[in-house]
């Protein structure tokens, strides 16, 4: 699916400017922050209509082949989407949805099931999330203890799972678990006998799901992946929406700078604007530098996934991006707050969401320490795995 | 001559690997502090015999007139090796200022001695009163018939010692406004008022030097540019030079001795010491990522722009901190001044500390790139 941004460079280059210009064409004029703070704490969380809208813009399909209906095009698009949404604090989840579970789908190996399903989900009607994670602090796909029994030609599945983002309005979860034979995912239809959900409420006003499965049946055909194929599509798809979150928190580290910049250019206090003051200006200048770091590495790394590397490279390459850009947005959203002063402590001010996004954000799929851990390991720094 | 630009970069590269792997003295390798002239000037010759002396300069001039990604290589190659940086402002600083403001008459004349090392350069630009804020200089070099009278002081000029000649900013005019009357002016260090007098560092070098001018006749001829437009000249070269100091490569290799050692003592089994020098790892990494976008500009030929400068602060910043967490990690034994074998590791922990102290004040300290960051880049107000 990389294939496109790497081997048609015009067409590449035309296709991100178009996406550009209509991701901020969508912000400017499809949302805004009155509806993310009516969104934020709602049952909803987000708005299924805006969800279609963005279906009908082709940002659903990006990470799809065409032969499924999408665009087939690489995550470099897929980031020029996700941050400049993010910048407006969108509360979609493109991410979650249209990367962590289309990837998850899109590398398994069930032809009929991709066939069935990708051109809905590439069309909005169904709203999957991937259901990998069993405890927190774990990066590693493959630390399961879900168990999934072969029953009556299918499977039966049980155990929990949790942090599963995007799961307020989700149609569907992919749900890794173990099988006699290995791991695998499943199929599972939100509501289906023995899937229970449960929302816990988090500091941005979305929720991630916990979902527990009593004796849930997934008939054959519903195996998203089985063996090796759902090992790699598992820690393929946290590589590629670890990135593309990466995207998402550059754009809200970069929205949240611009409001402090303003914000120091037009403040007065002691009858000068406080951007003036050069201890505010190297503090200015020290989150400036963090986030141009944070879009340096997000550029080269990327460009070096949309090669698809083997997995280790891209897994260092996934720790890499992340590290840098939770930590600078984290930092960033900090220093917005206390750059603006007691104004930027109200709820009434937007400051605050972008710290709690960003919060979010940095600690959902690994913050920096955690990916440092993992790009030490990998890069056999230390001998821990 | 060889159009050194048409040749691939893989050639390229390959022949200058070569040439500096035969001919580059081993001993001088990764010297952590400035290099000597004595120590240098053979290397010098060879790199002036193959006519490499100078990669930045046009061929018609004597130069390689290599490209921005070719100049790139260029420095890589040496920096990999371990090539010191020969006392080379003549290079890079007097011979492009010359081609851009000197006249033909300067140029005839320095210009190929630059080349062979017969003229060795040093900059005279700041003094006790004038170091950050270097436009308050107060050398005064005053009009008599065909010379100028210098009267003043610099300090912190690197190599003095070793210099034949200075290019210093003077005062020329006191009634202007701060950078409209300084003008730029070339000097033998042989003139008769000059007086060198070499500092100690806290390395134990002797680096940088004052110079003392006293009534020192510089005839008019060795003015550059116009009268009073001297501050223009000096600044012509500022943003390749962050480009430059903001490359990773020196303290990626910083980041190499490190490794080394924590691993033959055993510290990368301690979590603490992996969690801090992996993110430094990881700022270095970052760091070349940024880099490779002001590369990019240069190589396309775009103007560097004044945010070059979060180039050398990150890249300083990272690779002192390097610096520090090598002597951290050699505890007690990172204290011992000299070279010593710790678990089969040649190691020096304080020489590369002292080397990488004075890099966050050297070339515009971090706090004035600072400065030039939040008025150019953030628009933030003075």
């Amino acid at each position: 699916m990389a294939a496109a941004s790497g081997t048609h460079t015009n067409p590449g280059v035309e296709h991100r400017a178009l996406l550009a210009e209509s991701v901020a064409h969508f912000v400017a004029r499809a949302t805004d922050i009155a509806r993310v703070r009516r969104l934020r704490g709602s049952p909803a969380e987000h708005d299924r209509a805006a969800w279609t809208k963005m279906a009908g813009l082709g940002w659903l399909g990006i990470l799809v082949p065409e032969r499924y209906g999408g665009l087939g095009l690489g995550l470099t698009e897929m980031a020029i989407v996700a941050g400049g949404l993010a910048r407006g604090l969108v509360p979609e989840p493109l991410n979650a949805a249209g990367v962590l579970a289309t990837t998850a789908l899109v590398a398994g190996d069930n032809e009929a099931l991709k066939r069935e399903q990708l051109p809905r989900m590439v069309a909005g009607t169904v709203l999957p999330a991937l259901a990998w994670q069993e405890r927190a602090a774990t990066l590693d796909a493959g630390a399961i203890a879900c168990r999934a029994g072969p029953f009556e030609g299918g499977f039966r599945l049980n155990g929990a799972k949790r942090f599963v983002a995007g799961a307020a309005q989700a149609d569907a979860f992919l749900v890794s678990a173990n099988t006699p034979s290995g791991v695998a995912i499943f199929w599972l239809p939100r509501g289906a006998a023995g899937v229970e959900l449960a929302l816990e409420p988090l500091a941005d006003g979305r929720s991630f799901g916990t979902l527990t499965l009593r004796d849930a049946l997934a008939p054959a055909a519903q195996v998203v992946a089985s063996g090796a194929a759902a090992a790699e599509a598992l820690a393929l798809a946290l590589d590629r929406a670890a990135a593309i979150a990466s995207a998402e928190l550059h754009g809200v580290m970069s929205r949240a700078l611009e409001m402090s910049l303003e914000y120091l250019r037009t403040r007065v206090q002691f009858a000068r604007p406080i951007g003036s003051f050069q201890a505010l200006q190297h503090r200015a200048v020290d989150l400036h530098i963090q986030k141009e770091l944070a879009s340096a590495v997000l550029e080269d790394a990327l460009a070096a996934l949309d090669r698809e590397p083997a997995p280790a490279a891209r897994a260092a390459l996934a720790s890499r991006v992340k590290s840098r850009c939770s930590d600078a947005a984290l930092r960033i959203t900090r220093e917005t707050i206390q750059l603006h002063g007691a104004i930027g402590f109200t709820d009434e001010y937007d400051a605050g969401l972008y710290l709690k996004r960003a919060l979010v954000l940095a600690a959902w799929l690994g913050g920096g320490a955690a990916h440092r851990r993992r790009y030490a390991a990998l890069e056999g720094v230390n001998r821990e795995s | 001559m060889t159009d050194w630009n048409a040749m691939s970069d893989e050639a390229f590269r390959r022949e200058m690997r070569a040439f500096i792997e035969a001919e580059y003295p081993r001993e001088l390798r990764y010297i952590l502090r400035r290099a000597r002239w004595d120590e240098m000037k053979g290397w010098w010759g060879k790199l002036y015999g193959k006519g490499w002396i100078a990669p930045n300069w046009p061929r018609a001039e004597g130069g390689m007139g290599l490209d921005a990604g070719k100049m790139v290589i260029y420095l890589e190659e040496m920096e990999r090796y371990g090539v010191a940086r020969s006392p080379d402002q003549g290079i890079t600083q007097v011979g492009p200022i010359l081609m851009q403001f000197g006249t033909e008459a300067q140029k005839r004349h320095y210009l190929p001695r630059t080349l062979s090392g017969e003229c060795i350069w040093c900059q005279g630009y700041s003094e006790p009163n004038a170091g950050s804020d270097l436009a308050s200089l107060q050398t005064a070099a005053v009009p008599e018939g065909d010379h100028f009278v210098v009267n003043g002081q610099k300090i912190w000029t690197t190599l003095a010692h070793d210099a034949t000649h200075i290019y210093l900013l003077a005062r020329t005019d006191r009634q202007a406004k701060k950078q409209q009357g300084i003008s730029f002016l070339l000097a033998d260090l042989k003139t008769p008022g000059i007086t060198i007098r070499p500092i100690r560092n806290i390395a134990g070098h002797e680096e940088f030097c004052e110079v003392f001018f006293d009534r020192v006749r510089v005839p008019r001829e060795n003015l550059v540019g116009k009268l009073n437009e001297g501050w223009t000249v000096a600044k012509a070269l500022l943003s390749f030079e962050r480009l430059n100091i903001g490359s990773p490569r020196r303290p990626q290799y910083a980041l190499r001795r490190l490794e080394m050692l924590a691993r033959a003592k055993g510290l990368l089994d301690d979590p603490g010491f992996v969690d801090r020098f992996i993110a430094l790892k990881l700022d270095l990494e970052d760091l070349a990522s940024l880099y490779g976008r002001f590369v990019g500009r240069a190589k396309r030929g775009e103007p560097l722009g004044e945010d070059v400068s979060m180039l050398k602060i990150w890249a300083m910043e990272t690779w002192q901190q390097l610096t520090e967490l090598l002597i951290e990690a050699g505890a007690e034994e990172g204290v011992i001044a000299g070279v010593r074998e710790i678990a089969g590791v040649e190691t020096d922990f304080l020489s590369p500390f002292y080397y990488a102290r004075p890099a966050t004040i050297y070339g515009g300290s971090s706090e004035i790139q600072r400065n030039i960051l939040a008025k150019y880049v953030l628009k933030l107000p003075s």
